[in-house]
């Protein structure tokens, strides 16, 4: 059955475009016409050691990807294809594949290990090639080392491809003892510890019982701690990062080991390469992760309540630990700030000096304050920026008390750098000091804040002086000018301390949106994101100045879309630009449109701002198309019944948006849009409602759909139902028995996993809005009654819920107000119903004591409501 | 390979580019803002007052009850309990007039909004203002305003309610047969909403003797005060202790005015009177035997057939269901071979295709409870168009029905017992049955949650392992994964469920188990 197709894969890889075409459709047609042979074939390929080594690397990858996808129900029609292929083929693909780990060629064995693993992830969820593991288990001693090595890496992607749960103890032991045994020190060959150490990275999810069992844990530990000496920098890596994921999964089982690692981690953050340095680190803000998660819950929750304890590790640690990680921020790279993606040891360091601040709060600032001071005014920039960064750090998680006076101290400091240090590194880190400064300790939520009348204008000079300077030093003065502006954000209505400076700072950024060298993206983001939140954050007196900008950014918004000609790296920051420009639009008519007398005036510029929006839906991006469709809804709400004008012209790239399955935060924020236009048109929304409904229940039904979009579709059919009233009759048919098939299906939280819990709420919260939203739309038509067939359901799903128990607070509100809006509309007809169901008695009776201020009121309505029908 | 083999964790660094948090805030915010406007339409829309009131003198008033408006209301109130206090202590001439135009004022606040101001009416001493309203010897209007009034503070919140305590008797004795009409009815209103709230209101009630009043109220033929006072006894009687429902049953005249309303009223006094009998029947034996030696039953049984009215179906339905379970020899009545058994089937039959699942859900309820009679019983239902529906409503329906249905169907497959022992099985029943396919929905069972349908799957499958002729039974159980269903239970918590399923797997699944093939 198997074919030659050796030429085949080695034209696949050719230079010549014709050919590698020809072949790549030959490959195509191949697999069309008989997927078996064609697998078969592949397998072939890769395990026969005569064929060219890029030929079966080819074959390799194309098998695995006949096995795997990233996309949800692609990856699910591939593993249904492969199941039901027969089972000699299937049978003979896998001897094949397990065959070739013994290779001599290191390319083959490889991709065997992860076509195997691919397989394997496939075939034991379904109890299906049971001996897998025996027979990759078998005579593993005596094999060559080659094939030991391959055999490791087998075990290990095969921990990565499939869930503990399908998996025997029995096996899992076995797994276990034979990478651990892999990684020992008396393995002579280093390729097979290092696959062995790699190999448990992934196993250890498995180790569960094992974790609990004092003996295997100490053992497994030892080996651990061993493979971090070893004398080969990828093994001791390796090792760094099996502890790095030990932290995670095992926190309460580290205490007998932790002051070893700190030994061993200190060393290797000391001594050792980057690579094993940095996961040394990452080990440290591992542990900060699981004390701050612990700490929060225990902190949210007054019976303390975590599944696991807090050990205190970081606090025991401090005295030794802040000293290693100051040292680690003086190694810093000579260009760390130009380069988006770097990642250093100063970084690292100063990330988990960070992460220590918030673990232990208050106790951190006496142990890096010396530091800070010894080194703030050094003539080396190393020096300087180290201490600077060290101040930065250390800004969230003590307690304002204890920072406001130090902060009070260094402000002054801090503005003179970033004026005049003669070096851009610190002056960089010192912008996003005074940034994280204003982020955590000026605010209304504060009693005293850092930012006085007195030291207002200083700081405002010294930031848009700073805008001048390079890039991204420019940036970072942005990002302090937001939180700034941020902290002003519940000042009043009338008047704000930035008033006097408005002007200057929309002209500051607006000029550093044009800079020649504002093409680096990240810094015509910030300012754009800072102009916005200025504007969010603007008050009455600087009204007229936002207005000022409606035509400038307009005009801005215009340009991009006469550019005509341009390469797709140039298109690509053409529609970012427009995506930026759109949401400074979104957050200006946002600002204008709530206040009357300003909304009057900006509304002159609606129709040309539409016709612009709609323009950029020409583009094919999809954050321009986000950006467009949020302007749009906040357009409409402000223009309320008069959007209509627009609608004939917009339907379109309605319904194209509420197709976007591909990109579904398009699809998201349309279905959002669709609400707010709903709630501007009211009535007249009702010419389109026919294809905007069709469209939304085919989104509910489609599988490929992301899940997250269905709930905000529910609320959608509620805000329909609110605009057209009882012309929602006709979609009654359609809309309720999907309601129907949710409701039931989200009424048990079957799963115990967090995510899907919070999942299933927001998804009940969609479906109870949508049932308000139609009880309230029919409420006072004289066609009330066609809605009594549904009342029962709502009824029964209602009483499930209460039931489960498991309602979060925003399901409760909007469930006892979902029984209120039934008794109010179908009333006294619903009325022996009604108090048929445990949710007009147990549950209101809940809801009215409940501690929550507006599920009270709802449910304090409900009752009216209730007592009405039952009653009248 | 190797160098790629594992991508190294790297996480954000914390000195980062504000442009993208800041760029997801605001689109989030854009969100927060759809979802609170989205809020306060709903918000307007509950607020929105429509006329429902059937009074025509009560003002309808489409506006919107805003903030202010309430607050307003409530200082209307206080206003106008102050004027009914000082018209109450006012002995000049036209007092009459001043206290009624004061009550009246008070009585439409009340009625107004959505929101009545009840509390500031408490607030400013409203109730024993209008307990002294309720004085004997009062003029009717005076009488039927206060107990109005009355009414719309009972409809309060359960503190607000309790209040009414000093209006109780007063209220009660004007039930009696010298009150006028309307303001028997507006008592007998208020007195409703009074029992509705609780146990413990309506034992004070009980204790004061509002139950014989209420109970002549619903005697004469027609109107609207006999189904004021037939709702109010049914909020009366709800129980827990049946004492009251009993006493009511064996009141002169009552049952002979159920039957009579059951046979001739309208749908909605059909419906409050069909809600006396399902609380008659659910809680006292002693009305139970009373009303199955009655016409009620023949009167239910023809109301399901005939009717509609959801309303009036369900309490019919239940009321059924009540008096078949209630009754330990139900062939007394439902005689297989008479009109009415054959009756009362096929309505149950109809409730049982109807599209609302209440219905479907009792009347399979009160099918299970024929089904549990005698073998004649079990025969006729089984030849009857019931059992293809109750069997597509095992596999098909939502949980509550299925398991309504499956006690159903498990109930024609077991003859009545006499004396201890397992039950005799009607084979044939079972055979037939389990041929049409309903093991996979009593395996079903046996995997749910609810240990008393697990309990019922165990028992049928059991039936099916020990009788299916040619002990296929195992076989049958295994293929549909009953033993993967049954071993759920190895470490289950309930003991007897536990000892039920493991019990079977050793007896039928043990060492032996398939040897023979």
């Amino acid at each position: 059955m198997a074919m030659e197709v050796t030429q085949i894969l080695l034209n696949a890889q050719a230079v010549d475009a014709t050919v590698r075409n020809h072949a790549e459709e030959n490959l195509k047609q191949f697999q069309e016409q008989n997927l078996p042979s064609f697998l078969l074939s592949l397998s072939g390929e890769l395990g026969d050691d005569d064929k060219p080594v890029e030929s079966r690397k080819l074959a390799g990858l194309i098998l695995k990807n006949a096995l795997d996808a990233k996309e949800q129900h692609r990856k699910f029609e591939l593993v249904q294809r492969w199941l039901s292929l027969d089972s000699p083929v299937k049978s003979q693909i896998k001897t094949c594949l397990l065959k070739t780990l013994s290779s001599p060629v290191y390319d083959a064995r490889s991709t065997a290990s992860q076509v195997i693993a691919k397989i394997a992830g496939i075939e034991l969820p379904h109890k299906q090639w049971p001996e897998l593991i025996g027979s990759l288990l078998s005579n593993v001693h005596q094999l060559p080392a080659h094939t030991r090595q391959a055999t490791l890496e087998t075990l290990g992607y095969m921990c990565e491809e499939v869930s503990a749960d399908v998996v025997d103890q029995d096996q899992v032991n076995k797994i276990l003892t034979a990478v651990i045994q892999g990684m020992n020190s008396s393995e002579g060959n280093s390729d097979v510890r290092l696959a062995a150490t790699r190999a448990l990275y992934n196993a250890l999810g498995f180790a569960q019982a094992n974790f609990t069992n004092d003996m295997e844990r100490d053992y497994i530990m030892r080996v651990v701690c061993e493979a971090t000496l070893s004398s080969e920098e990828k093994i001791r890596q390796a090792a760094f990062e099996c502890l790095v994921s030990i932290s995670s999964t095992y926190y309460d089982k580290l205490a007998p080991y932790i002051h070893d690692i700190f030994n061993i981690t200190a060393k290797a953050v000391r001594e050792d390469e980057e690579p094993v340095a940095l996961q040394a680190i990452e080990f440290w803000s591992s542990i900060c992760d699981e004390e701050i998660d612990i700490l929060e819950e225990y902190g949210g929750d007054f019976s303390g309540d975590s599944d696991i304890p807090c050990f205190y590790f970081i606090k025991q640690a401090l005295p030794v630990l802040v000293p290693m990680l100051l040292e680690t921020l003086l190694k810093q790279e000579e260009d760390q700030d130009q380069d988006e993606g770097a990642w250093n040891i100063a970084m690292a360091g100063g990330t988990c000096l960070g992460l220590v601040a918030r673990t232990v709060g208050d106790d951190i600032v006496p142990l890096v304050m010396p530091f800070i001071e010894e080194n703030i005014a050094k003539p080396d920039w190393r020096q300087r920026e180290a201490a600077t960064y060290a101040f930065g750090s250390i800004l969230e998680g003590p307690s304002p008390d204890k920072l406001i006076p130090l902060v009070n101290v260094a402000l002054n400091f801090m503005l003179s750098a970033l004026m005049n240090d003669p070096n851009t590194h610190v002056k960089d880190t010192t912008a996003w000091t005074l940034g994280r400064m204003f982020e955590f300790l000026h605010g209304s939520t504060l009693e005293t804040s850092i930012i006085t009348q007195e030291n207002c204008q200083q700081i405002i000079t010294v930031l848009l002086h700073s805008m001048k300077d390079v890039p991204n030093v420019a940036e970072k003065a942005c990002g302090a000018l937001y939180f700034l502006a941020q902290g002003y954000e519940d000042v009043g209505p009338s008047s704000s301390p930035l008033t006097p400076f408005f002007q200057d700072i929309v002209q500051a950024l607006l000029t550093l949106t044009h800079r020649d060298d504002a093409g680096e993206s990240r810094l015509c983001t910030a300012a754009y994101e800072t102009l916005n939140e200025a504007v969010r954050c603007s008050t009455e007196d600087t009204a007229p100045m936002v207005m000022q900008l409606v035509p400038l950014i307009m005009m801005e918004l215009h340009q991009t879309l006469e550019t005509q000609k341009l390469s797709s790296d140039e298109r690509e920051k053409k529609n970012e630009l427009q995506g930026l420009l759109c949401g400074c639009l979104q957050v200006i008519i946002q600002k204008l449109g709530s206040s009357e007398p300003t909304k009057y005036v900006f509304m002159q510029y609606a129709d040309q701002m539409m016709g612009l929006f709609l323009r950029v839906f020409a583009s094919r991006s999809a954050t321009a198309h986000e950006e467009a469709m949020l302007a749009i809804g906040a357009l409409a709400y402000a223009a309320g019944p008069d959007f209509a004008k627009y609608m004939p012209e917009f339907y379109k790239y309605l319904e194209m948006g509420l197709q976007n399955f591909e990109d579904y935060q398009v699809c998201a924020i349309t279905v959002g849009v669709v609400g707010d236009i709903c709630r501007a048109m009211e009535d007249k929304m009702l010419p389109y409602c026919d294809g905007i409904m069709t469209q939304l229940l085919k989104d509910l039904s489609s599988n490929q759909l992301h899940r997250s979009v269905k709930p905000p579709i529910f609320s959608c059919f509620g805000d329909i139902a609110l605009a057209i009233g009882e012309n929602f009759e006709k979609y009654l048919m359609y809309a309720m028995p999907m309601l129907q098939s949710a409701a039931e299906l989200s009424a048990h939280t079957s799963a115990a996993d967090d995510d899907m819990i919070e999942y299933t709420n927001l998804l009940r919260n969609g479906i109870l809005e949508a049932y308000s939203g139609i009880f309230q739309g029919f409420k006072s038509s004289p066609k009330t009654q066609i809605l009594m067939p549904y009342a029962p359901h709502v009824l029964q799903f209602l009483d499930s819920l209460y039931m489960e128990k498991d309602m979060d607070d925003v399901v409760s509100k909007t469930a006892i107000g979902v029984i209120g809006d039934l008794a109010d509309t179908l009333g006294s007809n619903a009325g022996p119903l009604i108090q048929q169901s445990v949710s007009s008695k147990d549950f209101l009776s809940e809801c009215l004591s409940s501690h929550d201020h507006l599920t009270k009121e709802s449910a304090e309505w409900a009752k009216l409501a209730i007592n009405r029908a039952i009653s009248f | 390979m190797a160098d790629e083999g594992l991508v190294s964790h790297k996480r954000d660094p914390l000195k980062s580019s504000v442009g993208n948090v800041a760029a997801h805030r605001r689109r989030q915010h854009a969100v927060t803002i759809g979802k609170e406007r989205r809020e306060a339409v709903v918000r307007t829309k509950r607020l929105c007052r429509v006329g429902i009131s059937e009074d025509s003198d009560v003002s309808i008033d489409n506006d919107m009850v805003l903030d202010e408006e309430q607050s307003i209301l409530e200082a209307q109130t206080s206003s106008a309990v102050k004027e009914l206090k000082a018209s109450v202590a006012y002995q000049g001439k036209g007092v009459m007039q001043r206290r009624v135009s004061a009550i009246r004022e008070l009585r439409c606040l009340l009625s107004r909004s959505e929101f009545p101001p009840v509390e500031a009416a408490l607030k400013a001493g409203a109730v024993p203002l209008l307990v002294q309203c309720l004085s004997f010897g009062s003029p009717d209007e005076q009488l039927l305003e206060a107990a109005w009034c009355l009414t719309n503070i009972a409809a309060g919140k359960p503190e607000e309610t309790k209040t009414l305590l000093p209006a109780l008797p007063l209220l009660i004795a004007h039930l009696g047969e010298k009150s006028s009409l309307p303001v028997a009815e507006q008592c007998a209103w208020a007195l409703g909403n009074v029992a509705g709230e609780g146990e413990e209101l309506r034992n004070v009630l009980l204790s004061q003797g509002a139950l014989v009043p209420l109970a002549r109220m619903m005697l004469p033929n027609k109107g609207s005060t006999v189904r004021t006072a037939a709702w109010a006894l049914s909020n009366l009687i709800k129980g827990p202790d049946p004492r009251a429902a009993t006493e009511l049953i064996r009141i002169d005249g009552v049952l002979d005015a159920i039957a009579r309303h059951l046979r001739k009223a309208d749908e909605e006094l059909a419906t409050e009177v069909a809600w006396v009998v399902v609380y008659l029947s659910a809680l006292s034996n002693t009305a139970t035997s009373i009303l199955v030696k009655s016409d009620v039953l023949q009167l239910l049984v023809e109301r399901l057939a005939t009717s509609n009215s959801l309303q009036l179906l369900i309490p019919v339905l239940r009321s059924l269901g009540n008096l078949v379970a209630g009754d330990t020899q139900t062939s007394n009545v439902l005689v297989p071979g008479h009109e009415i058994t054959d009756n009362a089937i096929a309505a149950l039959i109809k409730c049982l295709k109807s599209e609302h699942r209440v219905l479907k859900k009792e009347a399979a309820w009160v099918l299970s409870n024929i089904a549990a009679g005698s073998i004649e019983h079990k025969k006729l239902i089984y030849t009857s168009e019931a059992v293809p529906l109750l069997l597509r409503l095992l596999s098909t329906a939502p949980f509550d029905i299925r398991k309504e249905a499956a006690y159903a169907l498990g109930n024609f497959c077991v003859a009545p017992t006499e004396g201890a022992g397992k039950p005799t099985l009607i084979l044939e029943h079972l055979v037939s049955l389990v041929g049409r396919g309903c093991l996979p929905g009593f395996i079903d069972l046996v995997r749910s949650a609810d240990t008393e349908a697990a309990r019922l799957g165990l028992q049928f499958m059991e039936m099916v392992l020990r009788a299916m002729p040619n002990g296929e039974g195992p076989k049958l159980v295994e293929r549909e994964d009953g033993i993967d269903a049954m071993e759920r239970f190895q470490f289950h918590e309930n003991e007897d469920l536990r000892n039920m399923a493991n019990g079977l797997v050793d007896k039928y699944f043990g060492e032996d188990y398939g040897l023979d093939e």
